[in-house]
């Protein structure tokens, strides 16, 4: 590898640091969970490669309905940096989780605010992702051979959600906690998962045990598969390509240097919403959770609000209701092996029987927040 | 998995004995690893598994407190493990114990003095003081532990 690149100008460090390790190596790893979407060739030297990729075309990611996995993916980041910043603090134990919660949003500096936004952060992203899988299922994304980004979505949501569950019984607030047992109700109906949580949560109350478990969940094992299924998402489109879209809009191209300068100013816009809205709508707090008291009117979270109505509602055996989510997640998550045509006709069908399914579970989750006392 | 074509062993003479022999060990191979794979899926299952609290047999028995400290109608709520019960006195002598855990959804549930009741705070579910669903959504009644009043003092049989 000749040291000297042909430009002359190069930085000493980086021609020094190249000399003794792979620097493509390493940025190509780095690209593997975004960013670039296109292989990186690792025998070339790092200023190269990336002099090349700037000039790139790239489909104009910050337009249209694009916008959706950009924004959950720097609304990931945000949730990494701002939870990182949280548990420096926090404690998982019954006795001083809500204490150590306080201790961070009363007595910190600037800590009700990495507070604030990773609440606001996690309702963002849970959103985004929904509305992400929304706009796949509407423009059909899930057809070959994008099968595996579709489900690498879905399964993205499912972690999402989990994340959201797992994350909001930390700060033991009576709120949450109550919120999370009336949650894990649902869960506890699902056949086989039910079970098998029963066992590795000890039981169905929610104690110290349950609390820790959902600490590891919600701040290692969920992330890193998260991580894992942005790879996977970032591994198809290198392999499948960007889709394209409708003739006719046009197509947006951009380089890849103006790319990333969109994707900054997205960052910024995102970081300003969310900062309105920690600061002028910040999440309330009630009271430290009393396993022995349960308030009124605390629902369970709102993206399991249908399943509740369906469970509390109609007289039916649990485990039915539980076998027919079960089958719900399973049928969205195989769609692209279910629906098989690309006709025309076919695909206005299936749109509208997405449709259909969409306004069931939203009166559904009308009635599951109807089912509660509100005093 | 497919064999790949082997070259002929020139000092055998048939080549059955050592294509068997390597199915073999293929297969006892694979065999070692699974049973290997299961031992430590059963090992990180038992160690995952949460241990249960406050369901020890020692704890079988609650001892509440004096019977004279308890008010004829008062009802009290006993913070045990996670069957949580209410301790009522009807009258002079005689003492209920009922689950403070709503069939329901497993709301804690409230005392009425006034009606003599349990109340669910989160669905309205109505209990008398036997037990029994007098309105609202839960399916069953409410458990019954036995009551037993020694030297003054009332235990619990939960």
């Amino acid at each position: 590898m000749s040291e000297e690149s042909p430009g002359g100008t190069s930085r000493g460090w980086v021609s020094w640091l190249e000399r003794r390790i792979n620097l493509t190596e390493i940025f190509s790893f780095l690209t593997h969970f975004g960013f670039v979407y296109t292989p990186v060739d690792s025998s070339r030297p790092v200023r190269e490669v990336v002099r090349e990729l700037a000039t790139e075309p790239v489909p104009s990611y910050t337009r249209g309905p694009r916008i959706l996995g950009l924004l959950a993916a720097i609304l990931f980041g945000l949730q990494a940096v701002t939870g990182v910043l949280l548990a420096y603090y926090y404690r998982p134990t019954p006795q001083t989780a809500f204490e150590s919660t306080s201790t961070i949003v009363r007595d910190l500096p600037a800590g009700w605010f990495i507070h604030q936004m990773h609440a606001w952060g996690a309702y963002l992203l849970v959103a985004v992702i929904v509305l992400r899988m929304l706009r796949f299922f509407w423009d059909g994304l899930y057809r070959a051979p994008r099968e595996l980004l579709w489900m690498s979505a879905v399964v993205m949501a499912w972690l999402v959600l989990q994340l959201d569950f797992t994350g909001r019984l930390l700060t033991w607030d009576a709120r949450t906690y109550w919120s999370t047992v009336r949650g894990l109700e649902v869960v506890w109906a699902l056949p086989v998962v039910g079970p098998i949580l029963a066992f590795l949560l000890g039981g169905r109350v929610v104690n110290e045990d349950v609390l820790i478990r959902f600490y590891v969940l919600h701040a290692m094992v969920l992330p890193v598969a998260y991580a894992a299924f942005l790879y996977v998402t970032f591994g198809t489109l290198r392999r499948v390509g960007v889709s394209l879209p409708p003739v006719g809009h046009g197509a947006p191209v951009t380089t890849f240097r103006d790319h990333l300068y969109s994707m900054a100013i997205l960052g910024v816009l995102l970081f300003g919403a969310l900062v309105t809205l920690a600061t002028l709508l910040p999440f309330r707090y009630m009271a430290q959770a009393d396993p022995y008291h349960t308030p009124a009117g605390v629902r369970p979270p709102w993206y399991m609000l249908a399943p509740y109505a369906v469970l509390q509602g109609l007289p039916m055996p649990t485990w039915i209701t539980g076998l027919l989510l079960v089958a719900a997640a399973f049928a969205v998550l195989l769609l692209p092996f279910l629906i098989r045509t690309d006709h025309e006709a076919a695909a206005r069908r299936v749109r509208i029987g997405g449709v259909i399914v969409l306004s069931v579970w939203t009166l559904l989750s009308v009635a599951g927040a109807m089912l509660d006392r509100t005093r | 998995m497919t064999e790949p074509a082997r070259p002929t062993a020139p000092s055998r003479p048939a080549g059955v004995d050592d294509s068997s022999r390597r199915e073999f060990i293929t297969w006892l191979s694979r065999a070692f690893l699974a049973l290997w794979g299961l031992g430590a899926a059963g090992a990180v299952a038992a160690y995952l598994k949460a241990p249960e609290r406050g369901a020890g047999v020692a704890e079988r028995l609650v001892r509440v407190g004096l019977l004279d400290d308890l008010q004829i109608g008062e009802g009290r709520l006993v913070r045990h493990g996670v069957t949580p019960f209410y301790v009522v006195r009807l009258d002079a002598t005689r003492v209920v114990a009922l689950s403070a855990v709503c069939t329901h959804v497993r709301c804690i549930l409230g005392y009425d003095r006034e009606r003599r009741g349990l109340v669910c705070p989160c669905h309205d579910g109505r209990f008398d003081l036997a037990g029994n669903v007098i309105s609202g959504p839960p399916p069953r009644a409410l458990q019954i532990y036995p009551v037993s009043v020694r030297a003054g003092e009332v235990y619990v049989h939960v």
